[in-house]
């Protein structure tokens, strides 16, 4: 019989989930809402219908994100720095520095044979995280899709001096009305995320091979003006929003393996996904 | 209701040791005191820790109110932020000093109302006679803040004390300058004691000042002592005990009371580390807090850490002496002289050590030391936001010690199926928040932290090497 495991991944925007075999069988992504607790299971249950399986077929469920706490029928809960240097160990055997630009922090993680050796985050301002984008793309009137391939296109970034998130809304419509050219305010406002990431990147002394993953990963201004202050280029996952997940279900395989090994007894939460309240 | 009482009492902070669990009402107590003290008719004055004239005023029979502990407690109880918000109202910028903030907030309220402010945390802080600021040559803030204060209380004289000491210059011998810092110093107490006498109307009594400077001395020895105890495994204490313990280090100092309060708290350490009893029964991870003002008001994350097998032995904060018999002071009779030689001898402690280390600097030194003394396995760090003096200068420090010390053997993978042994740094922390300001602080990013430098520690115990073999 087979071995499924699950991997769940709630961040503060998004929330993700894998089935994992021995590769990735069916994954989810979708937002991030108040209810995590239910999500949780509604996120379970639509990865679970993807795959064809029954909850009772799964090995091993790890949740992680800051939401982890919230997923009431996780075997584990394992912070993303963990997971995320397990999921891209796996995926770049090579990496020694994963760049995560979540919805409301980011981090820096080094890493060594898939686990990480040192980390620091940014979980208390806006300005070197996703939020930063979605506020100044937001006031300019342009989607968040947009953003990244319109910024590749601005010829002079304009200089964001505002390092507020909340001044930097008003400083870029402001400049928007001075006439500045809409791509390279949007190249300006990257540069600008991208100035404060490596600042914070830096304070782990940045090793080679570099990957970023998250939203952030997703915007290819955003990587150009990041690989830019860097110095060196950067790998993408093919899924930037799933290492997270991928590295929770990786953790759990690897959990139910050692104690197969050991001959130890696995503690694991009963396979239901009974409604739940908030609290 | 009654799962409601146990959740709060479950929230309560726990200390690893009786005499720790004492320092509250210790404080209490020392705060009524200031208070009943001003009733009585005597002298009153603010006062800053760590500025070596705890014996000067004891010896004149003044009263130390120690302002920065005050707002500590009005942080540590949650009720700071009226007083900062009154600062901040009064034109104060919210990035200065929180301590000098919250005092300020304070002052100028009870001085407005004539009386102490309501519901004042452990009574209120008395209104001084005098003040006594030092800045040394690292804080503003307390060279301002009683300025500060004089707007409310323009009566109250201040003795701005300077106690300098020469910057760390790897081709500059300490031997070369200290008699210039030394003359300086023993000029600035004696102003102090000058000043003083003119408040109180008495002079000073020499001998009672030697009497106190020998107790002070012996109560560094023995603080000394009693902290090196931690280094058993189990460690008996933590670092979350210290910064209760650093009341009688700093607030007591040349008190009685302060000394015999080590004396109980070194002997419930050898008896804890005779029973094999350490601050968590399966201790895992060895930590060293290795910089930065804690959280007053979250100091239960130190219980977090324990939670998760985590321990601190040791602390650079608040670890404030050094063994007096490794500091050369000369043989001198007078008192004054000896303050300004125990001064500088702190301060310039970890000079020499630094200089062997090609890299190294003192801080970074004194972090390397205790890492190695008391087996230490990660290091944490707190940036606070209000307080540039200390907290400037910690991740230098952190980096600064990861170029130079990488004492764990760890095997690399180097293409193809090779394995290698790399040394590597001590994986670190950095908690952001402030001391006094609650509204900085957020509990589970805070443990979100907590865990992931916890699973960090996990993995690099699993990727070390035995390279004794």
């Amino acid at each position: 019989m087979s071995d499924y495991f699950a991997g769940i991944d709630i961040g503060s925007t998004m929330t993700k989930a894998v089935l994992m075999e021995e590769d990735v069988i069916s994954s989810v992504i979708g937002p991030t809402g108040p209810e995590q607790r239910r999500l949780a299971n509604k996120v379970m249950e639509a990865v679970l219908e993807k795959a064809g399986l029954p909850f009772s077929s799964i090995t091993y469920v790890v949740a992680t994100g800051y939401g982890r706490i919230n997923v009431p029928f996780a075997d584990k809960q394992i912070t993303e720095i963990s997971c995320h240097a397990r999921g891209v160990g796996h995926l770049f055997p090579s990496a020694r520095t994963i760049i995560d630009i979540g919805g409301q922090d980011s981090k820096a993680i080094k890493i060594q044979n898939g686990r990480p050796v040192d980390f620091v985050m940014n979980d208390k301002c806006a300005a070197g995280t996703g939020r930063f984008i979605e506020l100044t793309a937001d006031a300019l009137g342009v989607s968040l899709d947009e953003v990244g391939s319109r910024a590749l296109e601005g010829t002079h970034p304009a200089k964001i001096s505002s390092i507020c998130t909340v001044f930097a809304v008003q400083e870029v419509v402001t400049r928007l009305a001075e006439g500045v050219p809409l791509n390279d305010l949007l190249a300006g406002i990257l540069e600008s995320l991208a100035r404060r990431i490596s600042g914070m990147v830096n304070r782990v002394r940045v090793t080679k091979d570099v990957v970023i993953t998250g939203g952030g990963a997703k915007n290819a201004g955003l990587v150009k003006a990041l690989s830019e202050k860097l110095g060196c280029e950067v790998l993408l996952p093919p899924e930037p929003l799933l290492t997270g997940a991928v590295g929770a279900a990786l953790l759990g395989k690897d959990i139910v393996q050692k104690a197969r090994k050991d001959d130890s007894t696995l503690t694991r939460k009963e396979r239901s996904l009974s409604e739940i309240g908030l609290y | 209701m009654a799962e409601e009482v146990r959740k709060e009492e479950s929230k309560k902070r726990k200390t690893a040791t009786v005499a720790a669990s004492k320092i509250g009402g210790m404080v209490k107590a020392a705060i009524g005191g200031t208070v009943r003290a001003k009733e009585e008719g005597k002298k009153l004055a603010y006062s800053f820790i760590c500025c070596s004239y705890d014996e000067i005023i004891r010896a004149m029979d003044i009263v130390p109110v120690w302002t920065e502990n005050y707002a500590g407690i009005c942080g540590a109880k949650r009720d700071a932020q009226r007083f900062l918000e009154r600062a901040e109202s009064l034109g104060f910028s919210r990035s200065l000093c929180t301590y000098a903030l919250c005092g300020l907030g304070f002052d100028q309220w009870r001085e407005e109302l004539g009386e102490m402010p309501p519901d004042a945390p452990w009574g209120g802080q008395a209104r001084p006679d005098m003040m006594l600021s030092s800045g040394q040559i690292l804080c503003d803030p307390r060279n301002k803040w009683y300025q500060a204060a004089q707007q409310f209380m323009p009566d109250v004289p201040i003795y701005d004390v300077g106690l300098p000491w020469p910057l760390y210059e790897d081709d500059i011998e300490l031997s070369e300058v200290q008699d210039y810092y030394i003359a300086y110093i023993v000029a600035e107490l004696r102003g102090l004691v000058k000043f003083l006498e003119e408040q109180t109307g008495k002079k000073m009594d020499y001998d009672r000042l030697s009497e106190l400077v020998d107790l002070g001395e012996k109560t560094w020895n023995l603080i000394w002592e009693t902290y090196e105890l931690r280094r058993a495994v189990p460690t008996p204490m933590g670092t979350g005990d210290a910064m209760n313990t650093m009341v009688p280090m700093v607030f007591m100092l040349g008190t009685q009371e302060g000394y015999d309060f080590f004396v109980d708290l070194n002997r419930e350490l050898k008896e804890k580390i005779a029973k094999g009893e350490g601050v968590i029964p399966d201790e895992k991870y060895r930590l060293l807090w290795g910089g930065g003002l804690p959280s007053w008001f979250a100091l239960t994350d130190f219980n977090y850490f324990n939670s998760k097998g985590a321990v601190f032995p040791v602390e650079t904060t608040y670890r404030m002496i050094e063994p007096i018999y490794r500091l050369d002071i000369p043989d001198t009779n007078d008192p004054i002289e000896r303050l300004a030689w125990r001064w500088l001898g702190y301060w310039t402690y970890w000079y020499d050590k630094a200089k062997k280390r090609p890299g190294s600097e003192p801080d970074v030194e004194r972090l390397i030391q205790y890492i190695e003394d008391y087996q230490i396995d990660g290091v944490v760090m707190h940036e606070a936001f209000s307080c540039r003096t200390w907290h400037l200068g910690l991740i230098w420090q952190l980096n600064q010690l990861q170029k130079i010390y990488r004492p764990i053997p760890v095997l690399v993978l180097r293409g193809g199926h090779n394995k290698e042994i790399e040394h590597r740094e001590l994986p670190s922390l950095i908690l952001e928040s402030d001391i006094v300001d609650i509204s900085s602080y957020s509990e589970v990013d805070t443990r979100n932290r907590i865990d992931a430098f916890i699973e960090t520690l996990e993995s690099m115990k699993k990727s070390k090497t035995d390279t004794t073999g």
